[in-house]
């Protein structure tokens, strides 16, 4: 079968009928996409110095395929602008990485979505928002490229709700799931510059996101009152497993914990020393299992695994923090990994360049 | 107005499925283990079932890392060669 990049569907010359085309297609999330006309999808791969037939990602089972051109034509339908284009290209490249799963992610009953941190100056270029009202909705640029994630998963790798897709009960962020990871006021380094990119090198990381907790705190003024409350929503028992967390903490949160000196791996080692539940604990709801208490206290465990408990994660690099949000609120959250444990490792690319390269 | 097609446009691939055996009666049994929970022993149950009613020999057990992940393809080429037939499943 020879490779065909351009196959073209002649559809009248009405909008609405043409998004009416698309539903009929199967080719949407249940919301109406933008038609993908010719132009648009031109404009999106201006914005890559690739071949459109270039492949950034091939789903493990069925070898289906993403070049750069079907990436394009999702971002358009997903009302992407053309800007936005790298870091949908680098998210992918960033999922396509063995330790991400994307097949075992999107297929599973757990019902994970990807969630996209965008670090670094590519962010604020393109009008993302890092600000109020972080998770949405409101904002194009956040909304679009988190829908466009969704829709190569559904057209591309044809990970359909209900045939290849068995979440139980689904996840608001499989529409979209896609923030910016706020550097005004953030007393951190920015996690591009943690992952060691160079400067002005921005990046997108990819976790296999298995929902949303909101974590209230109004009246803790102490990293351990803040924190506190976050481990405690860590460890539930519907929630706790040896899998890896993304907690976004409010600017008044972090404002507590680094007035007071705190930094990210200070705030990443309370949070694995405090995020755990006894082994009798698991017992009595029924999730305790030998295998994975053992491939936590075993030859290679943490110093900080305390015997008798199971805490979340294996280390405390396993725990993603990071700041965004409206200024105003003592709301942080915490979001766990997809479903039992350590089945997708979260991942980050460069946005818009190649760091290995010759 | 044109539309360019989202679906997938890399090459195709040929896929087909292997030849169903005529019948299971003595065959080699491999089990496709996936790590989750009580799927050693619904896979074992099922298995025992086979050498009890079709004399089946049990030769392999064979284990996933990622219950997730496809199974590795040299897992997969071990097993075409040392068994007939693999059993898996989910468990839970």
């Amino acid at each position: 079968m020879p490779f065909d990049s351009h196959r073209i569907h002649d559809v009248p010359d009405d909008l609405l009928a043409a998004i009416d085309y698309c539903y009929e297609q199967g080719w949407t999330d249940g919301l109406p996409v933008i038609p993908p006309v010719l132009d648009r999808v031109h404009a999106t791969l201006a914005y890559e110095g690739r071949p459109p037939e270039a492949v950034i990602a091939t789903h493990p089972a069925t070898g289906l395929q993403l070049t750069l051109h079907a990436a394009a034509v999702n971002a358009v339908m997903a009302g992407c602008l053309p800007e936005y284009f790298p870091v949908l290209v680098a998210a992918f490249e960033a999922m396509d990485k063995p330790g991400f799963n994307f097949h075992g992610s999107t297929a599973s009953t757990g019902g994970s979505a990807p969630l996209l941190i965008v670090s670094g100056p590519y962010a604020d270029a393109i009008g993302m928002n890092a600000d109020v009202n972080l998770f949405g909705p409101g904002n194009r640029a956040n909304a679009t490229i988190g829908r466009a994630t969704r829709l190569i998963l559904r057209n591309v790798f044809q990970m359909i709700p209900g045939i290849s897709d068995k979440s139980t009960q689904g996840n608001p962020g499989k529409y979209s799931f896609c923030i910016a990871e706020r550097a005004r006021g953030n007393p951190w380094p920015l996690l591009c510059q943690q992952q060691d990119y160079p400067d002005g090198v921005s990046s997108v990381t990819v976790f296999a996101g298995g929902g949303f907790c909101n974590i209230e705190n109004h009246g803790g003024n102490t990293p351990e009152q803040i924190l506190g409350s976050v481990a405690d929503a860590m460890a539930n028992y519907g929630c706790i497993t040896l899998g890896q967390s993304v907690v976004v903490l409010a600017p008044e949160h972090m404002r507590i914990v680094a007035v007071a000196g705190w930094t990210r791996q200070d705030s990443q080692q309370f949070l694995f020393s405090s995020a755990k539940r006894s082994v009798e604990g698991m017992q009595a709801v029924g999730k305790y299992r030998d295998v994975e208490y053992d491939k936590q206290h075993g030859a290679e465990a943490h110093a900080l695994a305390e015997a008798g408990y199971v805490h979340r994660g294996l280390t405390p690099d396993d725990i993603l923090i990071t700041m965004g949000g409206g200024d105003a609120g003592g709301h942080s959250c915490f979001i766990p990994s997809w479903s039992r444990g350590r089945g997708s490792i979260m991942q980050h690319k460069p946005i818009g360049v190649c760091i290995d390269c010759a | 107005m044109q539309l360019y097609d989202p679906t997938s446009s890399g090459p195709e691939r040929s896929l087909a499925r292997a030849a169903a055996l005529a019948s299971p009666d003595g065959k080699t049994i491999g089990i496709l283990e996936n790590g989750k929970l009580n799927a050693p022993e619904m896979l074992q149950e099922l298995a025992d079932l086979f050498v009890s009613r079709n004399g089946c020999i049990i030769r392999a057990v064979y284990s996933k890392s990622n219950a997730s992940a496809p199974a590795p393809a040299e897992t997969l080429a071990k097993a075409a060669q040392e068994v007939d037939f693999l059993i898996t499943g989910l468990g839970d």
